[in-house]
């Protein structure tokens, strides 16, 4: 099948990931972020090629599976990598392997750019706090939600838009050319140690050094029982049953 | 944060104590199901919308809780007060931590609505920040490890076979079993919250058995994200250096001395510039990027 990319469909994939990214379709965006399946499906849809579209994204989604992102760090862009390296497969007529080279180093370009809207987003603080202390509901339920959405959509369609119609024929060339180089060694290492930020705000959120011994016992337990494979659920429950005996041990000791 | 959260809370608790006396403001209005409804659909959909550095998720909590401030605070004053308390700093996970403190805060504020309609000793703003803040660290621990971390994978690995055979279905699936689970749970924490707060809502304000559940929920909190912290950071060296023709593997000798010790010490370094610092998260991402980047450009990691 012959796709091409239009000025619109450009503009449509932009804007589909405006939508994601800006987080204006409610929490459930989260699994749309994370995830490169919708991104990839709203790609074949708009490009007219959603079977190829499909087994592509099935690809990056292995790369992806398992991504968290503790405290609202995510180290990679899935949605932002499917919304470039799908378009250039379908338009290049690439393996999902390739497709695969594509997305992860433009993946972990995006994750600066989200990080980049919570840095514009503060413009939206001025007027919130304006508007609440003159006790406006209608205004600051603007700022709170109209502000940021206009920021994340100026943001993120110009930038995606002229990276897909301008760009995506010469991305895969480029791309080919840091697949191993020192730039992609260091984008792999950033991203991989970026986790680091969002589990240590939470630390310091939960703000209880005394019970710091119960982080460093999950800490070691699961490096030295990784190769067991042990799932989260696992986990959580063995944490649910030290928190329990935690808290039956001290509330004791407290009432003798 | 808690040093600006504790200077804020401080500045209204003194005002708040000459108005009590003062003035009474008009009887609330009672908070249904519906309107629990309204406020946790009003987070869901604010959720990360608003998201900064500086307040993280404030301004989508404060968000779902206006329809209902409304009908708590007919009194402008008491009104303003209330959106400015809830706009201070507040980051959690989203079903786990926003749905069950959207219910216990509307019930903790109702509790505060009806004291000062009658005349009497309100539960303090200190007490409902303080509550909420010392919910959200560890609701987010479990909540991101939970919903993220688990529910949302196991939808995506049942249906991804339909996806790598090209059906659209393998992506439409688990996004909708993903966003209908955690909608329906999300609200269900919320109502719990809301009955737990009414019926906590004197405890807390005494201390008492909520001490109890904050630390439970903290030692939950803390262990998911030391598991999460052994999975998914990932920081290794590929410095190799020789001596005298034999060569040293820096993360072999690394891995016989501590396993896992670097990004334990990443961590580390952060929480210790947070517990030094503040709570400075920009800072402490521009600074984790650069030292990441230098180190990598040398492949030294």
């Amino acid at each position: 099948m012959h796709v091409t990319l239009s000025i619109w469909q450009a503009l449509l994939i932009a804007l589909w990931v405006a939508l994601v990214e800006s987080r204006i379709l409610g929490f459930s965006t989260l699994t749309m972020r994370f995830s490169p399946l919708m991104t990839g499906m709203m790609v074949g849809f708009i490009m007219g090629d959603i079977k190829q579209a499909m087994i592509v994204t099935a690809a990056i989604q292995l790369v992806y599976m398992g991504f968290v992102a503790p405290g609202g760090a995510l180290p990679a862009e899935p949605c932002i990598a499917t919304a470039i390296a799908v378009p250039v497969a379908l338009l290049g007529h690439m393996s999902p392997q390739g497709a695969i080279a594509i997305a992860v180093p433009v993946g972990l370009l995006g994750s600066y750019l989200y990080q980049f809207r919570f840095f514009l987003n503060t413009f939206a603080l001025k007027p919130m706090d304006k508007y609440a202390k003159e006790g406006n509901a209608r205004g600051l339920g603007f700022a709170i939600m109209g502000i940021p959405t206009l920021i994340s959509f100026a943001l993120f369609i110009p930038l995606m838009f002229i990276a897909l119609y301008f760009g995506a024929p010469v991305i895969s060339g480029l791309v080919a050319n840091i697949e191993h180089g020192t730039l992609i060694h260091v984008l792999n290492s950033v991203g991989g140690g970026l986790a680091a930020l969002g589990i240590a705000v939470i630390m310091q959120v939960i703000g209880k050094k005394q019970l710091l011994p119960f982080f460093f016992l999950a800490y070691f337990m699961s490096v030295a029982f990784a190769k067991l494979d042990i799932s989260m659920t696992i986990y959580a429950i063995f944490g649910a049953i030290f928190a329990i005996l935690y808290v039956t041990f001290t509330s004791k000791k407290s009432t003798n | 944060m808690s040093e600006e959260v504790a200077a804020n809370n401080a500045d209204v608790a003194e005002n708040e104590d000459v108005q009590a006396e003062e003035h009474r403001i008009p009887q609330p209005d009672k908070i249904t199901n519906k309107d629990l409804m309204k406020s946790w659909f009003r987070w869901w959909w604010a959720n990360e919308v608003p998201h900064t550095f500086d307040r993280m998720l404030a301004p989508a909590f404060c968000f779902g809780l206006i329809p209902n401030l409304k009908k708590l605070y007919k009194d402008k004053t008491e009104l303003a007060k209330a959106f400015q308390r809830h706009l201070l700093f507040f980051n959690t996970q989203a079903t786990w931590g926003g749905g069950t403190l959207t219910g216990v805060t509307l019930s903790l504020e109702e509790a505060r609505a009806k004291a000062l309609a009658n005349g009497e000793e309100p539960i303090s703003e200190d007490m409902i920040n303080n509550t909420k803040v010392g919910l959200m660290g560890p609701l987010a621990g479990i909540g991101d490890s939970i919903d993220s971390g688990t529910v949302q994978y196991i939808f995506i690995a049942i249906f991804l076979p339909f996806a790598q055979k090209g059906n659209f279905m393998g992506a439409l699936l688990p996004f909708l079993c993903f966003a209908i689970a955690t909608f329906t749970y999300g609200y269900y924490f919320t109502k719990m919250g809301y009955s737990l707060g009414r019926a906590a809502a004197k405890e807390i304000m005494t201390g008492g058995r909520m001490a109890g559940i904050i630390d439970g929920l903290g030692v939950l909190g803390l262990y998911m994200m030391g598991i999460l912290a052994g999975q998914y950071i990932k920081i290794q060296s590929y410095l190799k250096f020789s001596i005298s023709k034999k060569v040293f593997d820096v993360q072999d000798i690394l891995n016989t001395i501590l396993p896992g010790i670097l990004p334990l010490f990443a961590v580390l370094m952060l929480y210790w510039y947070f517990q030094k610092k503040g709570l400075k998260i920009t800072r402490g991402l521009v600074y984790l990027t650069i030292a990441l980047v230098v180190l990598s450009i040398f492949y030294v990691i």
